[in-house]
C-alpha cells in the first residue's frame, strides 16, 4: 500500500477531499451558469433586424448559429450587439454564443415576416368534364424569405371558366396550408384557378378540361376507288363535348376469314380510315370503352 | 489567546484516494457543461399518421418517408459537421437545400462546424395532399448539439426542438422541401 | 543478331506464300452455305447443278457483284432492270435491309428434275436490330449447261405523285426552365394503366405479357418493366419490356408489351410486381398505319403465322415499321404478343407484306389477336 500527502487546516478538523472537491465544482457551477451576460432578442421577426443585448466588460467574440446562417463577429461586451436583417432572415431557432475566457449561449426563435407568397399546387392539370371532386389545390403561406407562414391566414379559393365564376371557396390556413376539392365544369376548354392570400397575394393555375371517353360511336362507310373509307360521326363524350384530337379510334373490318384494323386519330372530332378488302366486309369502331356500331359493306374488288 | 495555522502532514492510503479523485473527476465533468458524448448512432424516426387529412398516407410512403427523413437528417449531421454540401445526396430541395448550404458556407467561412448526436425523431404527419405531392410533418426533435469553433466546443446542449417539415416526392425518394424549428406547435 | 535475320526473312517469306495459298485455292470453312473447291472460295466456276448455281448466285449477292448476279438471272418481267434488281434485294428508302448485311445461307432442294428446280434457302442477316432469319424459296431452270435463278420479283407499280394533306394533330412539348417556383409547372405524367397481364413459362424462359392502355388525352411514352418475386419477396430479376411494346401511345391507344426473363422459371416465381413508366414527350399522330387482310397461316415450313399487309395511308415513307401483335384466347386473355421488323421501307400510300410467327404449343388457343405498327422514321415527322 503506498501513501500520498495531504495538507490540512492545524485546527485539527481535516477538511475531507470530498468536501474540497465539492467546493471546486461548485465554484466552476457557478461560473459557467451565468447566462445573464447575454440577452436574447425581443420577438425578433424574420428580414427585421434586431439586437442581442450583453453585460461585462471587454472583448468578446459572437457565434450566431441559425437555419441558414453560421456568422462570426468580434464584439465589446457590456454594448448591444446588432444583428443585421440578413442575418436573420430565415425563421427558426438561433443559437448565440459569447466567448470571452468562458462561453454563454442564448438561444432565440425568428418568427416569419408577413405572408408574400403563395404556392398554389393544382391537380390535375388536365381534368375530365363532370366527375366530383376532380380538381384539388393546396395553398401554401410564405413570407419574402421562403418562411412558411404559420399563423391562420384566410385564402379563397376561385374556379371561373370563360368568364364565369363556377366556384368561391374561403378558408383559412392552417400550419400553413389550406385546400380544397370540388368538381370540374361540363364544358371542355380551360378552367381557371385562384387563390386570393389576405392583402394582394394571388396565385393563379390552369386546368384543361377535357372530354371524358367518347360515349358513342357511329360509323358509316362506302367503297371508293382506293378502297373503303369510313369514318365516323363527330365523336363526343356523353356531355357533348367532341374528344380531342388525336385520340384513336380502331377500326376493324372483317372479311371472311380475314382482318384489317387501322388505329385512326380523331382529327377536327371525325377520325377517318381507308381500308383494302375484298368481298363483303363487316367493319366496326371502338375507342376508349366505347363501341360503335357495325356497317355492311358488299361484296366486289 | 488566539490559535495560529499550522501545517501537518496527514498520509491517507492511495485506494481511497483513487476513490475520491475518481468521483470529483466525475462531479466535475458533470459541472463543466462539457457533455460525455455516447458514440453516434443513426437517428431515430418514428412516424404518426392518426391525425393526418384529407388523403391517407400508404404503408409504402410511411416506410419511404421514415427512410428519407433519417438519411436526411444524417446527411445534415454530416453536412454540418464536415461543411461540405455534397454530402446531402439531393435529400434536400427548395429553400431547406438553399438554407442548409448558406448554413454550411457560413460555418466553413467562419471556421465553425456543428454536430448532431443521439438524434431522436417523433413524427406527426398532419397534412397529406390530395394528390400524394405534399406532406406536413410535426418533427419533436431530441439531440445534443455541439458547436464548435475549429476544435474549441463553444456551445453543448441536449435540446428538444420542434420543427415544421415540408417533404415532396421526387424521382425515387421523399425529399425535405422546408425544415423550420418553431418554439410549439 | 546475325543469326535472327535469316530466321525473321524466313518467316516473312513463308507468311506471304501461306497467305497466297489462302487466297487462291483450298476451303473457306465455317461459314454455311459456301461450296468448297473452287477458284475463289465457295464459288463453283461450272454450275452445272442448281445447288452450285443457287449457291454462286447468293455469294454474289453477298459480296455485292451486282453485275455478275444480275447476268447470272432469268428474268420474268422486261421492266426489270439491274438497278431495280439491286434494289429489291439490298433495300432502298432507308428500309432495314438497307442496313443489313448477308451473314449467311443454307440451302435444300425441294424438289428437282432435269430442268426445273425449287431450292428452299434460309438467309441469315446481321441488321440493326439484331439477327433475322428469313426463309425463301428459289425457282431454278436449267438452260443449257447450267442453272439460272428465275428473277420473279415484280417492281412494284410506282403510285402516282400526289399531294397528300398532314393535318394530323402534333403535340409539342415546352418545359420551362428550372427556375419556375414550386408548383408552377403543373403538367401531369400521362395516364396510363396496365390492363392485362399473364406470365407463361417457355422454352427460352419466363415472359410476361399484356395490354397497356393510354387513358389520358394527350401522347404518352410508355414503358413497363416486370420484377419477378420469390417466396420471400427477394428479387430474382427484373426487366423491361424494351422494344416489345409500342412506346409512344395515342390518347385512347392500346399496346401490348412483352417481358422476356432468359433462363428464369416461373416455378421460383411467387410474385411479380409490374410498374409502369409514362413520360410526356412530342408526337404526331401521322403516319397512320392500316393492317390489311391479317390472317393465321402456315408458312412455307409449317409453322403457325399471322400474315397481313401494312398499308400506309399517309404521304409519309415509313423506313422501318415494326409490328406488334398481341394474340387472345376464348376468354379475351393475352396468350403471346409476337413481333417483327418488316425489311422494306413502307412507302407512302402503298402496302408491305408482314408475318409473325406464333409458337405451335399456342396456336390452337389463339381466338383472336389485335395489331399495332410501330415505326422509325429517319425524317422526324
Amino acid at each position: 500500500m503506498s501513501w500520498s500527502i495531504n495538507i490540512v487546516c492545524s485546527h485539527r478538523r481535516p477538511i475531507r477531499w470530498g468536501t474540497k472537491i465539492l467546493l471546486v465544482f461548485a465554484f466552476v457551477a457557478l461560473g459557467l451558469a451565468q447566462d445573464a451576460n447575454l440577452h436574447a432578442p425581443e420577438a425578433p421577426v424574420a428580414g427585421s433586424p434586431a439586437a442581442i443585448g450583453t453585460e461585462g466588460s471587454g472583448s468578446a467574440t459572437l457565434y450566431l448559429v441559425g437555419p441558414s446562417s453560421a456568422v462570426k463577429h468580434d464584439i465589446e461586451l457590456g454594448k448591444s450587439v446588432s444583428l443585421s436583417a440578413q442575418e436573420l432572415q430565415s425563421a427558426g431557432r438561433y443559437v448565440a454564443t459569447i466567448c470571452s475566457s468562458k462561453c454563454n449561449s442564448v438561444t432565440f426563435f425568428v418568427a416569419p415576416a408577413k405572408p408574400a407568397n403563395v404556392t398554389f399546387l393544382v391537380h390535375p392539370s388536365r381534368a375530365p368534364v363532370a366527375p366530383n371532386d376532380a380538381v384539388s389545390g393546396v395553398a401554401l403561406a410564405f413570407d419574402e424569405f421562403h418562411n412558411l407562414v404559420l399563423t391562420p391566414i384566410a385564402v379563397q379559393f376561385q374556379l371561373t371558366a370563360k368568364g364565369s365564376a363556377l366556384m368561391s371557396r374561403n378558408a383559412e390556413t392552417r400550419d400553413g396550408i389550406a385546400w380544397f376539392r370540388t368538381s370540374s365544369g361540363r364544358s371542355a376548354g380551360p378552367l381557371q384557378v385562384t387563390a386570393f392570400l389576405s392583402g394582394d397575394v394571388i396565385a393563379r393555375r390552369i386546368v384543361q378540361q377535357v372530354a371524358s371517353d367518347p360515349c358513342s360511336l357511329r360509323i358509316k362507310g362506302q367503297k371508293t376507288a382506293k378502297g373503303i373509307v369510313v369514318e365516323t360521326e363527330p365523336v363526343r363524350d356523353c356531355s357533348g363535348n367532341p374528344v380531342p384530337d388525336g385520340t384513336v379510334v380502331t377500326f376493324t373490318a372483317k372479311s371472311g376469314n380475314q382482318t384489317s384494323s387501322v388505329d385512326a386519330p380523331v382529327k377536327q372530332d371525325v377520325a377517318r380510315a381507308t381500308i383494302l378488302a375484298k368481298g363483303p366486309v363487316v367493319i366496326s369502331a371502338a375507342s376508349g370503352v366505347a363501341m360503335g356500331n357495325e356497317v355492311r359493306i358488299g361484296g366486289g374488288n | 489567546m488566539f490559535q495560529t495555522a499550522q501545517t501537518e502532514l496527514v498520509l491517507i492510503p492511495s485506494a481511497i484516494r483513487r476513490r475520491t479523485v475518481g468521483l470529483a473527476a466525475l462531479a466535475l465533468l458533470m459541472f463543466s457543461g462539457l457533455s460525455v458524448f455516447a458514440a453516434d448512432s443513426a437517428p431515430q424516426v418514428t412516424l404518426s399518421v392518426a391525425k393526418v387529412g384529407p388523403r391517407e398516407v400508404e404503408p409504402l410512403t410511411q416506410r419511404s418517408v421514415v427512410r428519407d427523413y433519417k438519411f436526411a437528417w444524417t446527411n445534415l449531421d454530416l453536412a454540418l459537421q464536415s461543411n461540405s454540401t455534397g454530402l446531402m445526396n439531393g435529400l434536400f430541395v427548395g429553400p431547406a437545400s438553399a438554407w442548409l448550404s448558406d448554413e454550411v458556407k457560413g460555418q466553413k467561412q467562419n471556421g465553425i462546424s456543428s454536430r448532431y448526436s443521439n438524434q431522436i425523431h417523433k413524427l406527426d404527419a398532419v397534412f397529406y395532399a390530395p394528390e400524394g405531392d405534399v406532406i406536413e410533418l410535426h418533427d419533436t426533435a431530441e439531440y445534443d448539439l455541439e458547436i464548435l469553433d475549429g476544435s474549441k466546443a463553444i456551445h453543448a446542449e441536449h435540446a428538444v426542438v420542434h420543427y415544421i417539415v415540408l417533404m415532396t416526392p421526387g424521382a425515387d425518394r421523399w425529399v425535405i422541401r422546408q425544415l423550420q424549428s418553431v418554439p410549439q406547435f | 543478331m546475325k543469326r535472327a535475320l535469316p530466321i525473321i526473312a524466313i518467316i516473312v517469306v513463308g507468311t506471304v506464300v501461306l497467305m497466297i495459298l489462302g487466297l487462291t485455292t483450298g476451303r473457306s470453312s465455317g461459314t454455311v452455305g459456301i461450296a468448297a473447291g473452287s477458284a475463289l472460295p465457295g464459288f463453283s466456276q461450272n454450275a452445272s447443278t442448281p445447288e452450285q448455281a443457287l449457291n454462286n448466285f447468293l455469294l454474289d449477292m453477298r459480296r455485292r457483284n451486282w453485275g455478275r448476279a444480275f447476268a447470272s438471272i432469268e428474268r420474268t418481267s422486261d421492266t426489270l432492270n439491274e438497278q431495280t434488281f439491286v434494289q429489291e434485294w439490298s433495300g432502298s428508302n432507308g428500309g432495314l435491309r438497307s442496313f443489313s448485311n448477308l451473314e449467311g445461307f443454307e440451302t435444300r432442294p425441294l424438289h428437282a428434275t432435269d430442268s426445273d428446280a425449287q431450292m428452299r434457302v434460309h438467309l441469315h442477316w446481321t441488321t440493326p436490330v439484331g439477327p433475322v432469319q428469313d426463309v425463301r424459296d428459289f425457282h431454278m431452270v436449267r438452260r443449257g449447261d447450267s442453272w439460272k435463278v428465275v428473277w420473279d420479283e415484280n417492281p412494284k407499280p410506282n403510285v402516282p405523285a400526289q399531294i397528300v394533306p398532314v393535318n394530323y394533330l402534333r403535340w409539342d412539348l415546352v418545359t420551362g426552365n428550372s427556375n419556375d417556383e414550386w408548383g408552377s409547372r403543373n403538367v401531369d405524367a400521362p395516364h396510363v394503366r396496365i390492363v392485362s397481364m399473364n406470365a407463361i413459362d417457355s422454352a427460352e424462359g419466363a415472359i410476361v405479357m399484356g395490354e397497356v392502355v393510354n387513358e389520358d388525352t394527350i401522347p404518352a411514352f410508355v414503358n413497363v418493366n416486370a420484377i419477378l418475386l420469390d417466396g420471400s419477396g427477394g428479387t430474382i430479376d427484373e426487366e423491361s419490356s424494351f422494344d416489345k411494346i409500342l412506346h409512344v401511345l395515342l390518347p385512347k391507344q392500346v399496346t401490348p408489351y412483352r417481358i422476356d426473363f432468359p433462363r428464369v422459371s416461373l416455378s421460383k416465381v411467387k410474385n411479380v410486381r409490374m410498374d409502369v413508366k409514362a413520360t410526356l414527350v412530342p408526337a404526331s399522330s401521322d403516319p397512320v398505319i392500316g393492317v390489311m387482310n391479317q390472317k393465321i397461316d402456315t408458312d412455307a415450313q409449317g409453322h403457325p403465322s399471322l400474315h397481313g399487309e401494312l398499308f400506309n395511308q399517309s404521304g409519309e415513307t415509313v423506313n422501318i415499321p415494326h409490328v406488334i401483335a398481341s394474340f387472345y384466347d376464348n376468354n379475351g386473355k393475352v396468350v403471346w404478343v409476337s413481333d417483327g421488323y418488316v425489311e422494306k421501307a413502307l412507302l407512302p400510300q402503298s402496302t408491305e407484306a408482314f408475318a409473325l410467327e406464333i409458337p405451335q404449343s399456342l396456336a390452337g388457343k389463339v381466338q383472336n389477336f389485335h395489331v399495332v405498327v410501330n415505326q422509325y422514321s429517319l425524317q422526324p415527322s
